[in-house]
């Protein structure tokens, strides 16, 4: 029998620090533009609905604006709620969006132990409050 | 006193590998019918990972089938976009900009050399040799960084789009793509040198699901599997598609025939897919936009039908495109690369030994998410009948 052929390097490695990256307690490193958390900004949404209908795994609902929230340029009453659930994050919504109203981020970190959706992140954008 | 019980040996083992099964990654059944430890059946049965893709596919519309083509197969989602976009780009009569072609052949290359390292990582694993399975593993994470600066994502890219590309690269990414496959290239030239000279791997897999030219003709393989048999086919080399009309490379061809030439046919068209996007960063043209804007895109389809093929990783890869003026496709025919290399394989195993069927069906690269269709196999039909081992053996159950 030959020598192995991997004991170089399984001895070299052996010295060295594991690269697994020990996530929740060390965050990976991702690129900036990565297709991430999005939502909609309510200043801008006009409530047409095409990334509703344009939404290839049928991720987005169009619902009802609250009462006290009353953006001037969306008529109709309605912004999307991405569910994040479904959601296939390939910013289809984003790029078909008419006026840009998408906010798109980087983050990731999607695994909650309540169910998710960008009703929260969006009605923040309203009020002024970062999120 | 006199012969009270009689105790029957069958000489035919059934064994069923699958549909879960520690050698198998995704749900197949491989029924193996053994006299002793050789092999003299199998039968190959599918359909537990049945997804409906193709109906989906006429309630969709044209976009969004774009995202649901990708989404047939996790590995190689690249190249099904690019097939079904390049289907419909023939139904629309668009032809995007040569940039757009490079950069979309510079995403399927990248999509490529991720997928010969995993398959090789995975022939590792079924070897019983982890350690190389867990440092291909590692390396292989430079060219998801790759994808992931390119396209946004790591494995699901849906980069495709009619008329171009969905993202741009600027010079920066461009040097980081370059560096990245720089730092690759010797680990891949190290990982082909192990598979050529290690006793494990040698014993395992040389001699290991010999298939002769004539039988892969016979039986329609398709991609390594046959170029390991050296029979030289390449969808890129045959329609020279995109912009493989301009990038320089080499259909690699090995004459052994075994397990073992397919894996390095797999190494080596991993260097010239490393070579391939080396060429497209440094020949880039700027020749127009190459992501279009995705609100003016037309909206009405004209009737008519195209058919477009693509090299998957796995071999030759086929849509076909029926629209009849509608928003809605009428029909997509998808024809994977896997649904020939794994339903039509099961006269390779005969003769081998039970521990070589996982490494002959992992020479194959099986997809089995790819492969599932509405396809009816006939099955033995449960009727029991007595025939000699003779018979078996010549195939005539």
């Amino acid at each position: 029998m030959g020598k192995p052929a991997l004991l170089k390097q399984v001895v070299k490695w052996f010295f060295k620090k594991p690269v697994t990256i020990q996530y929740p307690f060390e965050k990976t490193v991702v690129e900036k533009d990565i297709r991430g958390r999005h939502y909609v900004d309510l200043n801008k949404c006009i409530g047409c609905s095409l990334c509703a209908i344009e939404c290839p795994a049928d991720a987005i609902v169009m619902e009802k604006l609250p009462e006290d929230i009353k953006p001037p340029k969306n008529r109709r009453g309605v912004y999307p709620v991405v569910y994040y659930g479904p959601c296939i994050f390939c910013y289809r919504c984003v790029t078909v969006c008419p006026v840009n109203a998408f906010i798109t981020t980087d983050d990731y970190h999607l695994a909650d132990f309540v169910k998710r959706d960008s009703r929260e992140y969006s009605l923040k954008t309203y009020k002024g409050e970062s999120t | 006193m006199g012969v009270t019980k009689v105790v029957e040996i069958p000489i035919t083992l059934e064994i069923p590998v699958g549909p879960q099964h520690p050698a198998l990654h995704e749900p197949l059944m491989l029924k193996v019918y053994a006299d002793g430890e050789d092999v003299i059946r199998v039968d190959i049965n599918t359909g537990y990972n049945h997804r409906g893709v193709e109906k989906l596919c006429e309630k969709n519309n044209f976009y969004q089938n774009i995202f649901l083509c990708g989404r047939v197969c996790g590995i190689c989602n690249t190249v099904h976009a690019n097939c079904y976009t390049r289907a419909v780009e023939y139904v629309l009569d668009i032809d995007p900009p040569r940039r757009a072609k490079y950069l979309r052949v510079l995403a399927m290359e990248l999509e490529r050399i991720h997928s010969h390292m995993i398959i090789n990582a995975i022939m590792a694993e079924i070897l019983g040799f982890d350690t190389l399975f867990m440092y291909i593993m590692r390396d292989r994470e430079k060219i998801m960084k790759a994808k992931e600066i390119l396209t946004g994502n790591r494995v699901l890219a849906d980069y495709m789009m009619i008329g171009g590309v969905r993202r741009d690269v600027d010079e920066v990414k461009k040097d980081r793509i370059k560096k990245l496959l720089d730092s690759i290239e010797p680990d891949v030239r190290y990982y082909k040198k192990v598979f050529e000279e290690d006793d494990t791997i040698l014993k395992r897999l040389v001699d290991v699901g010999v298939i002769k030219p004539r039988d892969i003709t016979l039986h329609g393989l398709l991609g390594p599997t046959a170029r390991g048999s050296g029979i030289e086919i390449d969808v890129r080399a045959g329609d020279r598609y995109d912009a493989y009309d301009e990038v320089p490379f080499n259909v690699v061809v090995r004459k052994e025939m075994d397990s073992w030439a397919r894996m390095m046919v797999r190494w080596e068209e991993t260097l010239e897919s490393i070579n391939m996007c080396r060429y497209v960063l440094e020949h880039l043209p700027s020749d127009g936009p190459a992501v279009p804007d995705e609100r003016r895109l037309p909206r009405r389809f004209p009737e008519g039908e195209s058919f477009a093929r693509v090299e998957a990783p796995r071999g030759e890869l086929t849509y076909y495109v029926y629209s009849v003026g509608k928003q809605i496709p009428y029909r997509v025919k998808i024809r994977t690369p896997s649904f020939n290399n794994i339903i039509n394989s099961g006269f390779t195993y005969i003769g081998y030994s039970i521990a070589d069927v996982p490494v002959i069906l992992t020479s194959y690269d099986p997809c089995i998410a790819c492969m599932e269709r509405a396809v009816v196999i006939d099955l033995e039909s449960g009727v029991r009948k007595l025939v000699s081992l003779r018979t078996i053996v010549k195939g005539g159950v």
